[in-house]
């Protein structure tokens, strides 16, 4: 029998990384579904938002409780965060001002690390492009992983628990609710961003860049917004995950996390704003799914790996079969074609 | 100082497999195949199995690593990239290629597990035994030689193949302008087929060279992948000639300067950086890379369509 209170945690759980990964897919398909931008640096910014959660909030939670700080950072963070927790518990305004203050520093970052990124886009075919986004979404990873000061290396950094003044099933709801928020602000964001002019020139850009510039559009500045807005919500996906994580490690930021949110744009279907919310619900269900059938099916290896072989085949059988994903793309309202040659041709 | 050395050459060489592998792949269906890496660990296992069951060093099992790994890559063009081939973009391409690495990486993370538990033996982690020989007074590990001749002799067999054989003359002229080349009876698919298999071939042999220098395991194909591109990408896309060209540069350049970084105090798990900023700086400076240099003549393939 299963306690109440362990599938209300279940469920909790799931939806703080569900707003997550619909913060995350919803930047991806502003930037790569509308656009036609790969953004295959997205685990980049993702992680500028996480690494800017594991490199403040316990440096400054520290100096905001004058708790003097001895030892390596790669070696105390851990301890040190639970000690600011500890503190959080009865100042909740600590708290809030350690959530704020890593959003406010990793999103002018990832900004302009995503406009920066916009640049190669003028130059190369889209291909090569991707694989320029990786190296840098590579070179991110391996600089984190290396320079311990940042986030401790591979030993990662404990990140500060700014829900700690409530108790514990409110807690993680508080958490819950503040990355729903986030996310519904984010797809919001996204809904009218495709539905208005501004979404029309993504598009116009993505089908025919030669044309769009024609007809006036700075296809560079296009992308540069694109890009900036795209990376920034990455990054506040990214602040969240490590505040819901409780912890950063470098390595949790590889190119794999970006291919599982261009999975997420691909199945829901890219190019609709509706696909975010839809892809990340079929990743997470799939991935519980078989996190449920570990339990039951006793087989001699780990059933993770058959669950990420599963997504890949998931994906290839996406693009072979229904390459629109499950909300095709809706075609502009516009005058259909027969209807006007009759105006002029009684004319 | 020796060791160095060594260690370079016998990285350029696999990377001279790889990176030739993935050109084939890049000039035939256009695509940026993330899975290559894995085709390199198939090699590895098939030699790894072989070997612990039939006896006999790893060596030895090369052809039947060279066979399994082409059948691999012959199946995921024929399941996946030929139906796909002229139906979708370069992107959708390079995603369904990084949904095949996740594929083949995770089957041999199952298929470890098992080979665990029936062979008794590490599946992860694990080296192969080299023999050493004596040389200019000095010791050098076997693999030095035999991954030398073996990319000698790979690489002497592909350019005779391509230039001096009817097949050849049918596969470039299918890579140069594969409607043409249609046109005039060549059967695209059969040809293309074919350089999917020697592109897994290439990189399942460059494997099996693996686990004599590195401890390996399923995911080390992926810290393999990222310097092919980069070998690839320097020599200069589409060019055979120039992929083996830039295999050397970027082997001997990430040795040498991974070297240096130690010398001054600063840790070489910095070293992949050099790859990834020679990707980089390539595509943005030079994007034809090094046979942009002598583009048009020589060992070079291009899709001209």
């Amino acid at each position: 029998m299963v306690a109440t209170s362990e599938v209300l945690a279940f469920v909790v759980s799931l939806g703080t990384l569900y707003s997550i990964y619909v913060i995350l897919s919803s930047s991806m398909e502003l930037v790569y579904g509308e656009l036609g931008l790969p953004d295959f640096a997205k685990a980049a910014f993702f992680a500028v938002g996480a690494f800017a959660a594991g490199a403040l909030s316990v440096r400054l939670g520290a100096a905001l409780a004058g708790i003097a700080w001895e030892g390596e950072f790669k070696l105390r963070s851990y301890y040190y965060a639970t000690l600011v927790s500890a503190k959080v518990a009865e100042n909740p305004l600590m708290g809030l001002v350690i959530f704020v203050v890593p959003l406010l520093v990793a999103v002018p970052c990832a900004v302009l690390l995503g406009v920066l990124a916009s640049y190669p886009a003028l130059r190369l075919r889209e291909d090569y492009l991707a694989i320029t986004l990786i190296a840098f979404s590579e070179i991110v990873r391996v600089v984190a992983r290396n320079y311990e000061p940042l986030v401790g290396g591979t030993f990662g950094a404990g990140v500060v628990d700014v829900f700690a003044w409530l108790r514990s099933p409110w807690r993680e709801l508080a958490m819950m609710l503040t990355s729903a928020l986030f996310a519904f602000g984010a797809w919001l964001l996204l809904y009218r961003l495709s539905r208005s002019p501004f979404g029309r020139v993504l598009r116009a850009v993505r089908d025919d860049e030669v044309a769009a510039a024609a007809y006036g559009v700075d296809v560079a500045r296009v992308r540069a917004w694109a890009m900036a807005l795209g990376s920034g919500m990455a990054a506040v996906a990214g602040v969240l995950y490590a505040f819901y994580i409780g912890s950063v490690n470098p390595d949790d930021f590889t190119v794999s996390r970006t291919f599982l949110v261009v999975l997420m744009v691909t199945v829901g279907g890219r190019g609709n704003p509706k696909s975010p919310p839809l892809g990340a619900a079929v990743y997470l269900a799939l991935d519980r799914a078989l996190l449920f059938a570990k339990r039951f099916l006793p087989v001699p290896f780990d059933v993770n790996y058959v669950a990420y072989a599963a997504l890949g085949v998931l994906l290839i059988l996406f693009v072979m079969k229904k390459p629109e994903g499950l909300a095709p793309e809706r075609p502009l309202l516009t005058v259909d074609a027969e209807a006007t040659e009759g105006v002029t041709s009684r004319t | 100082m020796l060791d160095l050395l060594v260690g370079a050459l016998v990285y350029s060489n696999l990377l001279a497999l790889m990176a030739v592998g993935l050109s084939l792949a890049l000039i035939t269906c256009r695509v940026s195949n993330f899975a290559h890496g894995d085709f390199a660990m198939v090699g590895v296992y098939v030699a790894y199995t072989l070997s612990v069951v039939a006896g006999l060093t790893p060596y030895a099992w090369i052809p039947a690593a060279f066979a399994f790994g082409g059948l691999v890559s012959l199946l995921a063009y024929l399941l996946v990239f030929e139906p796909l081939r002229e139906r979708t973009d370069l992107v959708t391409l390079m995603v369904v290629s990084m949904a095949l690495d996740m594929v083949l990486r995770y089957s041999l993370h199952v298929y470890a597990d098992l080979m665990q538990q029936w062979l008794r033996v590490y599946t992860r982690l694990f080296m192969f035994d080299d023999f050493l020989v004596e040389a200019a007074g000095s010791r050098l590990p076997g693999v030095l030689p035999a991954s030398t001749a073996v990319v000698a002799a790979l690489l002497a067999s592909l350019y005779v193949l391509l230039y001096k054989t009817r097949v050849g003359v049918a596969m470039r002229a299918a890579i140069e302008n594969p409607g043409l080349a249609e046109a005039l009876g060549v059967s695209v698919r059969r040809v293309f087929a074919l350089s999917w298999f020697l592109s897994g071939a290439l990189a399942a042999t460059a494997g099996v060279f693996l686990p004599f220098r590195i401890m390996v395991s399923p995911d080390t194909g992926w810290s393999m992948l990222l310097p092919t591109f980069a070998a690839v990408t320097v020599g200069g896309i589409g060019s055979l000639g120039g992929s083996v060209l830039g295999a050397y540069l970027i082997g001997f350049s990430e040795t040498v300067l991974a070297y240096q970084l130690a010398q001054v105090g600063i840790s070489t798990a910095y070293r992949p950086l050099l790859t990834f900023a020679a990707i980089i700086v390539t595509l943005l400076v030079y994007p034809r890379g090094l046979s942009g240099l002598w583009s048009g003549k020589g060992w070079s393939l291009r899709r001209r369509s």
